[in-house]
């Protein structure tokens, strides 16, 4: 079906004073197809009312075009009808004067009964015929509303647009008419685009989100389908499971954009020190057990003790905040899953490859799969009872959650599913959720088990509402789990920093290792700070059997590794394996100059010079030597990725192609 | 029974509703009755200690002359001895010509002028300066170019009043919120219907308020006309006689009416804005 209402390639450019320009949109394209309900989002001042102006044709756009039903928009008209923000009632004439207004213009070749006929019925669909003879200041917000929302309706427009329709009323008025708006819509099969600023209410109304974002050159960030089914109720569709995600993914995008926008409007200039070329950093982390070196570096001072001064750390509640924040320039380095770089550096992220650099691997070991508690019943106990399972009960769909596509976890769970002879994308469905979320949704029933970093595997298992189905030991024991991320640009500019930064961080990692220090650190990672929960959930030694299964216990528990010897050096064998799993989940393609991208990702020299300095000797240059996983599979430094990926019995079509990493000039970082 | 229970209610109604009158309007009334007493009692004392040469205000009722103007307001003796009525109302009739011009080519200019803002552009200029000449002023320019002096009394009270009604007609216009506009342009109004339905609506209380504005300069340009254009019936021009004559009670008693005249039309306008407008729209 072709499109209805299509905005091709449109700016928007408004003159200043002075012979300055404000270029309020650039680029937008979208196509809307007929009988659909589109909701603009975003920031005041995006362009979000500018663009709906330019729909309705009281505005043109500087650039590109808006066609409705193949027409070019030229001017306004009653096919294309605005309900207005603040109603644009006409206060000399009543409610029934007001529409009539609109329908003896727009419809003058039908008879005057038939016209008043319809008015009627459009002031009784609003539920106004008491107050029809009444002048709009003696009605309240919301009827005025229903009168605009009436006059609209009544001339038949082959396209509504509302600005804002609903934003000056109170919750309750808006909650009516919003379910008013919506059943009219459906019975009448009407096109419609509304800007809003409020989240709940363009989920419950809208077919397609588009998230617009800050000016000035806003444009399209993104556009979220809503696949709740209708007719929707508002007190039904927050049980719906896609709801919530929805919902924060919006907040998600409105907060990225506010951030954007504070550090653009920051502008914080590098500060060098101590022959150090920025000793002022932004560290983006996660909070999980594994924060745990970078909660300590700050907490007992190692970043100052090697000159970085004025260290920030920033919480991110999920990984897409750390890429983003890594992408966007506002954070100098970042814990990140150990796929993130070799999974940014082959163009993971929105298929633009970026060089990201990583020096040091802070914790092995730390996650687990858990499964929702009523498999425990159904006594699963390993990933062929899982299959059994799923082959018993082919109509029910079974969703897992993971932390981000490039995280050691969704490698892991995809790997002890397919070893199980489960299609992880085919026999279930794998779904991103941020890692704090976890437990809640699984308490909820949106997914049936996941894969995590402590501690929210214990705390499921310690709540009951699930079960450790495998650990660390039952897949690959020691395999990475967080490593440091810095952009390659960032590294090159400063080379001093980067390496002050490992030490630092590689001093933490010694710190944690130590046992005695283990009641410490959970103490500070328990904080509101970082993890913000109880300390029973932080463990960083063999926490208690807590399945209470003495028939099946659990393999044993891999706890965290942070410090020794081949545990925090950067591993190219370990990167060429993550690449492998990344391309054989269509993630990335298989670089063809895979050589070059494991010599650039992996900076081992920069950790040599950091150990050496510290006087970790014994570490500076020891390597792990091959991956043994609990397949039995053995996965060499000379293991040819190619012939190992055909190998592979249950794999996407995966792609080999030459990964350009182009040295970018060193941009300013923030 | 029960028709003497309801006269006997709405009797002890009526006192009390009488009574909550008094206890709400009673000092609206008491007050100003007390402070016009104050003025006239302290500029009787004044005059009668010879502070000022102007006569006291019993001097109305006194002077022989002016008691008789004061109870035959409606007596006609031919040629310019009238009445004060007479007089009144010949001023008014001359103010009526000048004010109706004035509302018409105001109201009228005014919508162009808002509307084509080049048009704008090209008047505006002027109109701020035709608009500072004082109505005095007008008065030597229009008796040479005028045949006569009824017409010259007429002119200088449109010249005086067109300023306010054209200017905030204007700006009326102007001011018609985008909102309407927009209405307008979605629904593809035609430009008759928008005119009457929507700016004129809509423009009408900046029209109103210049018309207010107006009446009250109108008045006060017919007795500076009259004043200076000798040998009309009028109450500036009977002012200006009385005092050549050196009547000064007259004069007083002429301006009493003035005043009063000044009040009913400003009254009256108001009435009028009150009973056109709607309700939210009310300036």
């Amino acid at each position: 079906m072709t499109a209805f209402v299509s905005v091709d390639q449109v700016d928007k450019v408004f003159p200043l004073g002075g012979g300055n320009e404000y270029v309020a949109l650039k680029g937008i394209d979208l196509s809307i197809k007929k009988g659909e309900f589109i909701s603009l989002i975003g920031h005041s001042g995006c362009g979000k009312s500018t663009l709906l102006n330019m729909i309705a044709g009281l505005d043109l756009p500087t650039d590109g075009v808006v066609l409705l039903d193949g027409e070019s928009v030229k001017r306004p008209g009653p096919d294309k009808m605005v309900v207005f923000q603040n109603y644009s009632l006409l206060p000399w004439m009543t409610v029934r004067e007001n529409i009539t207004l609109a329908v003896d213009e727009v419809m003058r070749d039908i008879p005057k009964a038939e016209r008043d006929q319809i008015v009627q019925q459009h002031i009784d669909m609003v539920g106004l015929q008491p107050h029809a003879d009444k002048q709009p200041a003696m009605l309240s917000g919301g009827q005025k509303q229903r009168v605009a929302i009436a006059r609209a309706l009544a001339i038949r427009p082959k396209l509504l647009l509302l600005d804002e329709p609903f934003g000056a009323l109170d919750a309750l008025t808006r909650g009516n008419l919003q379910e008013q708006l919506m059943r009219i819509c459906e019975e009448n099969h009407v096109t419609a685009v509304m800007v809003t600023h409020d989240v709940d209410e363009a989920v419950l109304l809208s077919d397609r989100i588009v998230m617009l974002t800050n000016g000035p050159g806003s444009n399209i960030g993104g556009i979220l389908e809503v696949d709740i089914p209708r007719p929707r109720k508002r007190m039904e569709v927050v049980k719906h499971p896609s709801y919530y995600s929805l919902r924060s993914e919006i907040i998600y995008f409105l907060n990225q954009q506010k951030r954007v926008k504070k550090i653009k409007a920051r502008k914080v200039s590098v500060i060098a020190r101590h022959g150090l070329e920025k000793v002022n950093l932004d560290i983006g982390y996660v909070p999980l057990t594994a924060c745990a070196p970078v909660a300590i570096a700050k907490e007992k001072g190692f970043f100052q003790k090697h000159g970085l001064d004025e260290v920030t750390l920033v919480r991110e509640t999920s990984w897409r905040g750390i890429v983003d924040g890594l992408v966007g320039g506002y954070l100098d380095a970042a814990q990140m899953p150990s796929g993130m770089p070799v999974w940014l550096s082959t163009g993971g992220h929105q298929e633009k490859p970026i060089p990201v650099v990583s020096s040091l691997t802070m914790t092995r070991n730390g996650n687990a799969i858990t499964l929702d508690r009523k498999f425990y019943e159904q006594n699963i106990r390993t990933a062929a009872d899982f299959k059994r399972y799923l082959r018993e009960t082919p109509n029910q769909r079974h969703t897992l959650g993971m932390v981000h596509p490039s995280s050691m976890h969704n490698i892991l769970l995809r790997y002890w599913l397919a070893a199980g002879g489960i299609d992880p994308d085919h026999d279930v469905q794998l779904k991103t959720i941020p890692p704090a979320q976890m437990v809640a949704d699984l308490k909820a029933g949106t997914i049936d088990g996941f894969c995590v970093g402590e501690p929210w595997n214990v705390r499921a298992a310690m709540e009951e509402i699930g079960f450790t189905v495998a650990t660390d030991l039952d897949i690959w024991v020691g395999h990475p789990g967080k490593v440091l991320g810095v952009r390659e640009d960032w590294a090159n500019a400063y080379p001093n920093t980067h390496i002050a930064l490992v030490k630092a961080l590689l001093e933490a990692c010694h710190f944690c290792n130590d046992p005695n220090n283990a009641a410490e650190i959970r103490q500070i990672l328990a904080g509101p700070n970082y993890v913000s929960t109880s300390p029973d959930y932080i463990h960083l030694t063999d926490p208690i059997d807590f399945r209470r299964d003495p028939e099946h216990p659990l393999s044993g528990y891999a706890h965290h590794q942070f410090f020794g010897q081949g545990v925090n050096r950067p591993s190219r064998t370990e990167t060429l394996w993550t690449m492998t799993q990344l391309a054989r989940w269509g993630d990335t393609p298989l670089p063809r100059n895979w050589m070059e991208i494991i010599e650039r990702v992996c900076r081992v020299s920069v950790f040599s010079i950091a150990a050496r300095e510290l006087g970790f000797l014994d570490i500076s240059t020891f390597s792990r030597g091959p991956i043994q996983l609990f397949d039995g599979t053995v996965f060499k430094s000379d293991t040819d990725p190619i012939d190992y990926l055909n190998s592979q019995a249950i794999k996407r079509d995966f792609s080999v192609a030459e990964v350009v990493l182009d040295a970018r000039p060193t941009p300013r970082v923030a | 029974m029960v028709a003497n229970a309801g006269t006997r209610t709405s009797g002890t109604n009526f006192s009390e509703s009488l009574r909550s009158f008094w206890k709400k309007n009673g000092e609206n009334i008491v007050l100003p009755i007390i402070g016009i007493l104050g003025f006239l009692v302290i500029w009787q004392f004044a005059s009668m200690a010879q502070l000022t040469k102007l006569p006291p205000p019993t001097s109305l009722w006194t002077d022989k002359q002016t008691q008789e103007l004061l109870l035959y307001p409606f007596m006609d003796r031919g040629g310019l001895d009238k009445g004060l009525f007479w007089q009144t109302w010949e001023s008014l009739k001359r103010v009526a010509l000048g004010y109706t011009a004035a509302a018409i080519v105001g109201i009228g200019l005014g919508i162009l002028v808002g509307t084509q803002p080049k048009v704008n552009k090209a008047l505006d200029p002027l109109f701020q300066f035709l608009r500072m000449i004082a109505p005095l002023a007008w008065v030597p320019i229009t008796l040479i170019a005028l045949p006569n002096v009824q017409t010259a009394a007429i002119f200088v009270i449109f010249i005086t009043s067109v300023w306010p009604i054209l200017i905030n007609t204007t700006v009326g216009v102007q001011q018609i919120p985008q909102d309407y506009k927009n209405v307008a342009r979605v629904l593809q109004i035609s430009p008759t219907k928008y005119f009457f339905k929507i700016l004129i609506p809509s423009a009408l209380p900046y029209i109103f308020t210049g018309l207010r504005i107006a009446i009250g300069l109108a008045w006060l340009a017919i007795i500076a006309a009259e004043i200076v254009m000798s040998g009309v019936v009028g109450i500036g021009f009977f002012i200006w006689s009385a005092y050549q004559n050196n009547y000064v009670s007259e004069v007083l008693l002429a301006v009493v009416y003035i005043g009063a005249v000044g009040l009913l039309l400003d009254r009256f306008m108001a009435f009028l804005q009150h009973k056109i407008l709607p309700t939210d729209s009310r300036s």
